[in-house]
């Protein structure tokens, strides 16, 4: 019931107060834009400036590399889509490799959604885990909230010491514990 | 005995110094490979009833790395022998109290319990910080090599590589750069 009135309610809305009218062109309307702030005379001027993309020059893509011999055929041949360009690169990533990782963060160290980075969900998911594991780790601190003191010796307890993790943990179901020899030898295979 | 033939002797008995830098190691795995040099398990001539053992330098023991949750969930436990007298303590509690113990105990445990492991363990030397006194690291002639590479942090990376670094990702059209 509660369902069915907010279905109702938001078409009745778009209905009443939407406007018809949409802007169309032929040309590019949006473009990566960059926020800036500055002072005028006691104003705070904020303005969004259309900046050209700083990656596009530097981008590697699998097919400019010539034939594809690197894809990682165990993730990419599983779905019968087109590999994204993280599969069909098929590097063998590690949570280590920050100048990789660093490039899938906002300037806060936040994780960029799948919208944005544009990976396929098995990706994101393992992209987005090694991020959080290279954050622990304290090998991304200058890509933090502001209010970081930007110094992983200066956390609290247990996590101002050194940690590793291993990658093959990432797709595991439960992480066996170290005693659970048994048990983890299985899994590792 | 001829003059060549008495150095060969020399060299195959003396004691090696070997220098174990700790610095980003998993202590239960490089226990592994300090247990070796030190019972002379890495020589021809091992025997266990031969005193064939090297001596082993560890330095930066207190910037040692333990894998995953492992800091909060890996116990040491103790028990003082008066009822009620079991403690656990957490390792990165260990940690705080002895940045050397951890180290300590995982080359302890490596090795199989008969007395021959108390003298081997008197050939390790554990030093929290790189400082070693000068009549230890003298002695010094060899460096066994780390288990794990050393991660480098982004902040020590320079700027300029950080921004000439190939790119994988680029941002889509419509993205407010933050
Ligand atoms: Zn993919």
């Amino acid at each position: 019931m509660a369902s069915l009135v907010r279905a109702a309610f938001s078409v009745s809305k778009n209905s009443l107060i939407s406007t018809s009218v949409r802007s169309i062109s032929t040309t590019k309307q949006l473009n990566i834009k960059e926020i800036r702030e500055k002072v005028e005379g006691g104003n705070i001027v904020v303005e969004a400036v259309n900046v050209p993309s700083p990656r596009t020059e530097l981008l590697v893509r699998a097919e400019n590399l010539g034939p594809l011999k690197t894809i990682d055929v165990s993730e990419a041949v599983k779905s019968d889509k087109a590999p994204c360009y993280m599969c069909s690169l098929g590097l063998d990533v590690k949570h280590t490799d920050v100048l990789i990782l660093s490039q899938f963060v906002r300037s806060d160290g936040c994780m960029l959604p799948r919208r944005i980075t544009g990976l396929c969900k098995r990706q994101q998911k393992k992209i987005g885990k090694m991020v959080s594991m290279a954050q622990k780790a304290g090998l991304m601190i200058n890509l933090t909230p502001a209010n970081c003191k930007k110094d992983p010796t200066k956390r609290k307890d247990y996590k101002k010491f050194n940690t590793y993790f291993d990658e093959t943990t990432i797709f595991m179901k439960n992480v066996p514990r170290w005693t659970d020899r048994f048990k983890f030898r299985q899994s590792a295979k | 005995m001829s003059a060549a033939k008495r150095v060969q002797q020399w060299a195959t008995f003396a004691r090696t110094w070997h220098v174990f830098d700790c610095k980003w190691q998993d202590p239960y795995e490089s226990a592994h490979v300090i247990k070796k040099y030190l019972m002379g398990l890495h020589k021809p001539i091992y025997h266990p009833m031969n005193d064939c053992g090297d001596v082993v330098v560890c330095i930066n023991s207190k910037d040692i790395a333990l894998r995953g949750n492992e800091w909060r969930k890996r116990a040491y436990f103790h028990h003082t022998g008066y009822p009620g007298g079991a403690s656990w303590t957490l390792a990165w509690e260990l940690h705080n109290k002895d940045p050397t113990m951890i180290i300590k105990k995982a080359v302890y445990r490596s090795m199989t319990g008969n007395l021959q492991r108390r003298h081997t363990m008197q050939r390790l030397f554990i030093y929290p910080e790189d400082k070693v006194p000068e009549d230890v690291m003298q002695n010094v002639t060899n460096q066994i090599r780390q288990i794990r590479l050393v991660p480098t942090r982004l902040d020590h990376i320079p700027e300029e590589e950080v921004k000439n670094f190939p790119k994988i990702m680029d941002y889509p059209e419509d993205y407010v750069l933050k």
